[in-house]
């Protein structure tokens, strides 16, 4: 800034008289009059030329405030209240200023009330306007941290339409709810009927589970044809029963042993359409462990088989039970954008390795042993959409909260799922990642509350690289 | 805003690609063509295994045929009845051998009483 001597007389700016009083200045454009935070000591009058007001914070976030021209002043407020300048000043072109030292600025405020009068109307200004922006910021970051149900059911709401939209059109649909429709009603006897039938050998009695619970327990004596493999065995079913003198006048108990009936009474339906007529099941579904003598081994697991991309993306949630032992980083929103891509990955790939074969997903489901006959085709076909769907929102960085939320309840059906089946020595398939080849274990469970982890630290700190409702947010706001 | 949500879809696209190829399997021409088991369905009551290049497939057995599809991964055929069964099928002897696991599970080395072995015959794929 150049200074050079004021001429005498007669310079007004601003309605005020200052032929007496400060030193006029040259400043060249792009020149700092005044910076943030330094300690007061003139008062500036513009006399030709612009220049622009901003705030700017540490990590050098400038905000205009506004931008002044010729008789325009600036500088008086942090004389009137002696507090550090809250805000920067820089030239926008070639100007002249006048610089008014602050003993010259109090004479010019005795003299002149109506300075004090727009002082005080300026600040009284600032302050509403202050107030304004500091509410809109806070609305902002509240509805960022909101979670409104109307994020639920958009989410909830597309994967249910996706799912049955894309069933409607999938080679490998399956019906909404199993069975429904189904004409011709299987009979049902009691345990004790079927137990004298047993002992009188006047049945014959056919488990219709899976290979594996067969192989664990099952009746004495009883036949395995897995219902998942009828097409395929059923010939050599037919061809045992007609070579076993007498086996064919007898009454066929099919047995099975799930919540969902989806073994026993399936099997049952397509015997008696391959025209047998004496098919029956068991009026209770689960008791015959208690009743019949068994047949009984050690559970054989499934095999584990390479997963690939997928099956090494799910060991990283573990990686989160150290994270969150460190405090700044439990508190990260790098670290909430970390969980969030990875929790988007797992899940769309889960999602990707079963929503063209939901039939194959809903087997998994009812070996679970949880979900009732009406709800397992539902939810297999709702299920993968919903891990799609969610798994999108926070990769995108939208309604992340509500998104995280889902995925955590996601993860605690999972966790009780698991839990369940290790617990009772279920020989099942997980169905996560693949459709075969990934042992229930506890290895699992720990994967799974890694995750249920993640969408806490998502749900408590993400604010970072998010599409919120006021826009896309690439930096850490704070109020 | 509108620049970043082009980057943000463009990665998201790179992601979705990526993974939709990686879900595609490998290669069926090595494993395609006619099979017959040896094991336990022998002689007269045989299954007769036919895999086709285009992902079909039947299995007939007692004069019953059934269609699935197939696809390769990780060196293992995986077979898709249409009620939802998985058989996961293991070659052995450069796709001369198969070993299919009839558990509807996989299983090292196929669980003896829930295997059924097949051999490769001339014709069919």
């Amino acid at each position: 800034m150049e200074a050079t001597e004021k001429p005498a007389g007669a310079e007004v700016a601003a309605g005020l008289n200052l032929s007496h009083l400060g030193q006029e200045v040259s400043v060249p454009a792009g020149a700092r009059i005044v910076s943030q935070g330094e300690d007061p000591e003139f008062f500036y009058v513009i006399q030709s030329g612009r220049v622009r007001v901003f705030r700017e914070t540490a990590d050098r976030i400038q905000t205009n405030l506004t931008e002044l021209g010729a008789g325009a002043y600036f500088g008086e407020v942090a004389l009137v209240t002696g507090q550090p300048r809250s805000a920067s000043v820089e030239a926008l072109e070639d100007a002249t200023i006048i610089k008014v030292s602050k003993a010259e600025f109090d004479r010019l405020l005795d003299q002149n009330p109506q300075l004090a009068r727009q002082i005080i109307q300026q600040l009284a200004s600032w302050l509403v306007t202050g107030d304004q922006r500091v509410e809109a910021e806070v609305v902002h970051q509240v509805k960022l941290r909101q979670v409104s149900w109307f994020d639920f059911v958009l989410m909830m709401g597309l994967s249910l339409v996706l799912s049955l939209v894309v069933n409607i059109y999938n080679d490998n649909r399956i019906p909404l709810v199993h069975g429904w429709g189904d004409k011709g009603l299987i009979s049902e006897i009691s345990l004790n009927q079927a137990l004298e039938m047993y002992q009188k050998n006047q049945a014959i009695f056919v488990d219709a589970r899976k290979s594996a619970f067969y192989s664990q327990e099952h009746i004495k004596g009883a036949t395995n044809l897995p219902e998942i493999l009828f097409d395929l065995m059923f010939p050599m079913f037919q061809f045992t029963l007609t070579q076993t003198a007498g086996d064919k006048d007898k009454t066929l108990v099919v047995y099975g042993g799930t919540f969902s009936r989806r073994m026993d009474i399936d099997l049952a339906r397509l015997l008696k359409h391959k025209g047998l007529e004496r098919v029956v099941v068991l009026e209770d579904y689960s008791g015959w462990p208690k009743v019949f003598p068994l047949k009984k081994k050690e559970a054989s697991a499934p095999g584990s088989l390479p997963l690939g991309f997928a099956g090494f993306l799910e060991w990283l949630p573990l990686s989160i039970f150290l994270l969150i032992l460190i405090p700044p980083i439990r508190r990260s929103p790098y670290l909430s954008v970390f969980c969030r891509v990875l929790l988007a990955a797992i899940f769309i790939s889960f999602a990707l390795s079963k929503i063209m074969r939901p039939a194959v997903f809903a087997l998994n489901v009812v070996d679970y042993n949880l979900t009732p006959a009406w709800g397992v085709n539902l939810w297999s076909l709702a299920l993968p959409w919903g891990e799609l769907v969610v798994g999108l929102f926070l990769l995108l960085g939208i309604r992340t909260r509500a998104a995280a939320t889902l995925i955590g309840a996601m993860n605690v059906i999972f966790i009780v799922g698991l839990v369940n089946a290790i617990l009772h020595h279920m020989p099942i398939n997980c169905g996560c990642v693949g459709e075969v080849g990934e042992p229930v274990n506890w290895v699992k469970v720990m994967k799974n509350t890694g995750m249920l982890i993640m969408c806490i630290q998502i749900f408590l700190y993400d604010r970072f690289l998010v599409l919120d409702r006021g826009g896309f947010i690439l930096r850490d706001r704070k109020i | 805003m509108k620049k970043d949500f082009l980057k943000v879809a463009a990665v998201l696209g790179l992601v979705m690609v990526g993974l939709i190829l990686g879900g595609c399997g490998e290669s069926r021409s090595q494993f395609a063509g006619a099979y017959k088991s040896i094991q336990p369905f022998a002689g007269d009551k045989h299954v007769d295994l036919d895999l086709q290049e285009n992902g079909k497939g039947t299995w007939t057995l007692g004069g019953k045929t059934v269609e699935f599809t197939w696809m390769v991964n990780d060196g293992k055929i995986f077979i898709y009845t249409k009620p939802g069964a998985i058989l996961v099928v293991t070659p052995a002897e450069g796709g001369k051998i198969l070993s299919a696991d009839m558990t509807g599970d996989w299983h090292p080395g196929c669980p003896p009483g829930s295997c059924v072995t097949f051999k490769r015959v001339q014709g069919g794929g």
